[in-house]
């Protein structure tokens, strides 16, 4: 079986039409307005917005689309490395684990989205997950995906969490926290591992926390994730430290989420007044 | 009647404004306002979907360019998403223009309630027009509005299945299922 698949080569029906990064970055369009009023600078997913159950739709395909390139991810973690000289035989057993978590998060999230009113495919799939499991090292993939887009997970799972808690639907907000305790153990895997292969190499651990960085960079382009009410997903900070991050390490990433939220800020007042 | 749309030319999108408007006129002729020009004014500097009407010769619709969007393929313009858009706020014109809804409230100071039970009640007509609706959206979206229950469920199939629904009888309906409830 081949090793180190490419992310052009993920099988997929005719449903999905799957978009890069660059793609999204050339969309210059965006959600988050320059008005400062709180009524209509707030982005987060609640369901006091408008077109709350339209925007929590979108973020259920989101989710379900992650979720399947996780489970390709951590697939390709068991197979891509050598066992004992590359990786661990216990890091491959818990991503095993991890395979057949997210193939349960693929069901949960095809049934959420029927029942939220969406169909498979409708809207893109965004590549990057399985982009950051393709590293040649199995750290970095443990830092790039179990803790950046696993961590991003925890806050997506959150808001929608919430979201089906105040609206009254038990069914999205007792899935999402189930599937939230599966993503804290997936990115205390990422934590743990980490620290443990890298723990007499210091260079190949702060390689792995740069990559991890990057990541949570490209995730937070567009101030898609922040502490700010402008972004609509939130930050979540207790979730995160059952992770397994510390306090700082959250800062870092709270820091980073909120630069880039004003940086779009800065950049659609730019395109604004250039096509004005 | 006339029907322009504005831009005519896009840069954000590919979307195409001669497609919209034959659209337009398409719905516009089922629905009976020939007599009324229409402009169409897309925000395409938004992917956010909200659309608002502003009553006058003619008569504006602004709309932002997530609602003609094909969300599996971003800023490319969607047939079906444009037809059941348009469709959409159209009959909400016409509902408008109607002595029925002569007491409804002005746009903004619709509720969100109010909001998702006009919705629904457009897009199940719209639905019997043949027009292809994804019913268990509207449901989600009524549901979230009125609450996760059976008293939600049978307003909201009350609304679906009617077609001359007074704006009172539209706000009765809401308002004995969310008094059920509570």
């Amino acid at each position: 079986m081949r090793k180190f698949f490419p992310v052009e080569d993920l099988a997929r029906d005719e449903r999905f039409n799957q978009i890069t990064m660059d793609d999204r970055m050339a969309d210059q369009r965006t959600a988050i307005t320059t008005d400062s009023r709180p009524s209509r600078a707030a982005n987060r997913i609640v369901p006091s917005r408008g077109d709350a159950s339209d925007a929590a739709r979108g973020l259920m395909h989101g989710i379900f689309v992650g979720e399947i390139q996780a489970l390709e991810g951590a697939g390709r973690t068991c197979w891509d490395f050598t066992t004992g000289e590359e990786a661990p035989f216990e890091l491959k057993l818990d991503m095993a684990r991890q395979c057949w978590d997210e193939a349960r998060h693929v069901e949960i999230s095809i049934k959420l989205s029927d029942w939220m009113g969406s169909e498979i495919g409708e809207y893109a799939e965004n590549t990057v997950l399985f982009q950051a499991a393709c590293s040649n090292d199995p750290v970095l993939r443990l830092a790039g995906v179990n803790r950046a887009l696993e961590g991003l997970a925890i806050d997506v799972f959150t808001t929608m969490k919430e979201f089906g808690e105040v609206a009254g639907d038990q069914y999205l907000e007792f899935a999402e926290d189930w599937m939230l305790a599966d993503e804290v153990t997936h990115v205390k895997m990422g934590s743990d591992w980490l620290r443990k292969i890298t723990e007499n190499d210091p260079e190949r651990r702060k390689k792995a926390l740069d990559f991890q960085s990057v990541v949570d960079k490209l995730f937070s382009y567009g101030g898609t994730r922040s502490e700010s009410q402008e972004s609509p997903i939130g930050l979540a900070r207790r979730f995160r430290e059952l992770a397994g991050f510390d306090d700082q390490e959250i800062d870092v990433i709270a820091d980073l989420s909120l630069a880039a939220l004003e940086e779009r800020k800065a950049a659609v007042l730019e395109a604004q007044a250039a096509h004005n | 009647m006339t029907v322009e749309v504005t831009p005519s030319t896009f840069t954000y999108v590919y979307f195409d404004s001669a497609y919209i408007s034959r659209i337009a006129q398409r719905l516009i002729g089922l629905f009976h306002l020939e007599n009324h020009n229409i402009r169409i004014d897309v925000n395409e500097t938004t992917p956010l979907a909200k659309m608002h009407i502003e009553f006058g010769d003619p008569i504006v619709i602004n709309i932002q360019s997530g609602a003609f969007e094909d969300f599996s393929r971003p800023r490319q313009q969607s047939e079906p998403a444009t037809t059941q858009s348009l469709g959409r706020i159209l009959l909400k014109v016409r509902d408008r223009l109607s002595p029925e809804f002569a007491n409804a409230p002005a746009d903004e100071d619709l509720t969100l309630v109010q909001v998702a039970i006009w919705e629904t009640y457009c897009v199940a007509r719209l639905s019997r027009h043949d027009i292809d609706i994804n019913r268990q959206r509207w449901l989600y979206n009524f549901r979230n509005r009125h609450g996760f229950n059976d008293a939600s469920d049978r307003a909201f199939e009350k609304i679906w299945n009617s077609n001359d629904l007074t704006w009172e009888q539209l706000q009765s309906i809401s308002d004995t299922a969310i008094a059920l409830v509570q």
